[in-house]
Parts: structure tokens; sequence; C-alpha cells
């Protein structure tokens, strides 16, 4: 009996306080920590759209992004989608909107903002992208993505709205070194941006 | 304590017993993150606290922890700091929580705490045990720094983000990607075992020491 309680009922005893004490410990720590949390996921996202939409901001300062966001740009759920416009004179003049898919190593999701009338791209922007650092991964460079402001839609009709130079049409420069990253990037803001409008003419 | 324990503890931490160069151990974070200079500093510095407060927690209850299940509780403590590490990251340092990614909760993997907490904090008091793992730690932080300046001044041309060297450098895009951490690592471990050769063959049968 003694045994039994040796080798079965202490251990299990003191694992269960030692879980006990960690969990309380964690589960303080994570309540403490939540609306730091959840503000910095939130001043990350109002960055994305402000930048897309070329609104200055302060980086860093959480405070005055709220401000300048709550100021400037409003949101809709459209199906699934949570999607953002700046209004002019009480008239939507953009629209901010998620874009997801696949790049070379993982997941891509970007914003991209285009005017109220299709026409131009004002900005856009990548939230989360796994490329290689220093090849694929400047996509998250401003060079790079300071080509798209601004690029007119125009009348393209099949969806193929980013061309690379040096091909005929083309409209913006790819990374070199990372070919596979940059055309996926193309296939996916174009998919992406060719679903909004149909959508949304479709309405 | 005496003042030589402290230092012998540091000493086999940072040098005779380096985590990464003599026991091979973490090689993996090594590999990962060291492309920059800041991502390992956070790396290394999240190793050292997870290590020393491990260790000096599993030391405190080393006499009442019945021994058949002290992995399990070791792993438990280990990964509780893990996530306070996360967590405090995540609140207050949201860009290099990102920059690490997936490489933070990974630090629980790293065997450079079980095995020092095994091979240490098991059979020493609390304070030593807490100076182990902050040696340990720094070791390793060390290793990474030294791989770290090296593959950022080359692949980026820059020292902690700051931009040193031109548009007159072409950047070694091998550096950036994790090969080249093995080719560096390779000659430092080298390096770092040339220096140590003497000792090594004078303790023959390679005795491990705690």
């Amino acid at each position: 009996m003694k045994d039994f309680k040796r080798k079965y009922i202490l251990p299990i005893l003191f694992t269960i306080i030692v879980t006990a004490v960690t969990t309380f410990l964690l589960a303080g720590i994570n309540y403490l920590t939540t609306d730091a949390i959840a503000l910095n996921e939130e001043t990350t996202l109002r960055s994305t759209i402000l930048y897309v939409f070329n609104i200055d901001y302060p980086s860093g300062d959480a405070k005055k992004i709220e401000e300048i966001f709550t100021q400037h740009v409003k949101s809709k759920e459209v199906g699934d989608k949570t999607i953002y416009y700046i209004e002019d004179r009480n008239e939507i003049s953009a629209y901010a909107f998620p874009v997801d898919g696949v790049a070379l190593w993982g997941s891509v999701h970007a914003y991209v903002a285009i005017s109220s009338d299709y026409n131009e791209i004002l900005g856009i922007d990548f939230v989360s992208q796994s490329e290689t650092p220093g090849l694929g991964g400047r996509i998250s460079e401003a060079w790079f993505k300071e080509q798209f402001r601004g690029l007119k839609l125009g009348d393209i009709q099949d969806g193929e709205y980013i061309v690379y130079r040096p091909a005929p049409g083309g409209n913006v420069d790819g990374i070199s070194g990372a070919t596979l990253t940059s055309n996926a990037i193309r296939e996916l803001l174009n998919k992406g941006i060719y679903e909004f409008i149909s959508e949304q003419r479709g309405l | 304590m005496d003042k030589k324990r402290v230092k012998q503890i540091f000493k086999s931490g940072i040098w005779d017993d380096n985590p990464v160069f003599r026991q091979v151990i973490g090689i993996c974070s090594s590999l990962a993150v060291t492309n920059l200079l800041m991502s390992s500093l956070i790396m290394g510095l999240a190793l050292t606290f997870v290590t020393a407060f491990s260790e000096l927690t599993i030391s405190i209850i080393r006499k009442f922890t019945p021994k058949h299940i002290r992995m399990v509780v070791q792993v438990l403590i280990i990964s509780a700091f893990v996530i306070i590490v996360d967590i405090f990251l995540k609140a207050y340092y949201p860009e290099m929580s990102k920059a690490l990614g997936p490489y933070v909760g990974l630090i629980i993997t790293n065997c450079i705490i079980m095995g020092r907490c095994e091979a240490f904090a098991q059979s020493n008091p609390p304070i030593s045990s807490f100076l182990d793992g902050i040696a340990s730690g720094l070791g390793y932080t060390m290793v990474l720094l030294m791989i770290a300046f090296i593959r950022e001044l080359m692949g980026f041309g820059s020292i902690f983000g700051i931009q040193l060297l031109g548009n007159w450098w072409t950047r070694w895009t091998i550096m950036v990607m994790p090969p080249s951490a093995f080719f560096i690592m390779g000659v430092i471990f080298w390096w770092a075992r040339s220096k140590t050769e003497k000792k090594e063959e004078k303790k023959e049968g390679g005795k491990v020491t705690a």
C-alpha cells in the first residue's frame, strides 16, 4: 500500500499541483496583456489600411493612428469580408479590400485600395507573408509597394492589370532573383482586384 | 557561494562547455533566426530568460519532485516560461514577435534548456542553477551573434539594421538564406575547437562535465 502511494498517488498529486500553479500564472499574465495585444493587432491593421489609402500617419503612435483612422475610414461587411472605404463629400471615393493567396513559400495576406470608379490602384500593402528575406521578402519593401500607387486599371477586361516590365504593356518592376514570388504576387493581385470589381459591379 | 564557483559556472557555460559549439545542441534555431542581428539578440535573450528561470524553479522543487516524473515536470515548467516570453513579445514588441514567428514557441524544443535542467538543475542548489542558466544562455547568444554578424553584414550590408556598406557592396543572397548558417557555423566550430584542442586530448573519453 505504501509502495502504491509512493508510485502513483504522490506523482499524480505533484503533477496536478504544478500544472495548476503554472496554469494560473499564465492565465493571469494572459489576462493582463490581452488588451495590449488586441491594441497592437488593431494598430497594425489600421496602419495597413491608412497606408493603402495613402493617408499619412505617425508610425508607432497607437492613439494618433486610431484618431486618424476613425476620422477618415469607414468599414462595412460584405459577405465574410470586411471592406474599408473613404468618403469624399458623402460619396465613397475609394475602397480597400483584403486579397489572400499563396506565393512561393506560404500564404500571403494583402490589402489593396482602388478608387471608387475602379480606374486606379491607390496602394497595396502586405499584412503577412513568409517569402525568403532579402529576395521574395522584398515585396514588403517600400520601393516595391510604392510602384502600385496610381497604377491605371483603365479598360482592361481580362484581369491582367499588373504586368511586369519588360513585357509589352508592363507597368511594374518585378524582383530579380525572386521570379516565382513576383509572379505569384502578380497573379493574386490581378485575381483579387478582378474579383472585387466584378463583385462590386454585380451588386 | 564563493566567487570561484561563479566564475567556473560562467566559464563553462560560455566557453568550455558552450552549448552550441561544444555540446552541439540548440542548432536548429541558430540556423533559423541568424540572418539579422536584432532577431538573434532577442532570441538569445529569450532563451537565456527561459533557461535561467526554468533551472531556478526546477532546482527549488528538485527535492520534492518524484524522480520518475521529473521530465514531465520539467517540460511543464519550461513551456510555462516560453509562453510568458511569447505573450510578452506579442504585447510589448509586436514587430519582433512577427519577425521571429514560430521560433518563439519553438524555444521549448531547444535542447539547451532541457539539457541544462536535467544535467545541472536536478543536482545543484537554486542560485548556482540560475547562474548556470544565464551562462548557458549567454554562450548560445554569443554564437548566434557571431553567425548573425557575418550573415547580416554580407547579406544586407548592415549591422543591427544600420546600413554600413553602400551601394558598391553586392549583397550575398546566400547569406540571407539558411544554408549559409551551416557554413559559418562550421567555420566557427572549427575555430573554437582548434582553440580547445589541447584540453580535449587531456580528458580522453569525452567526459561531460555538468
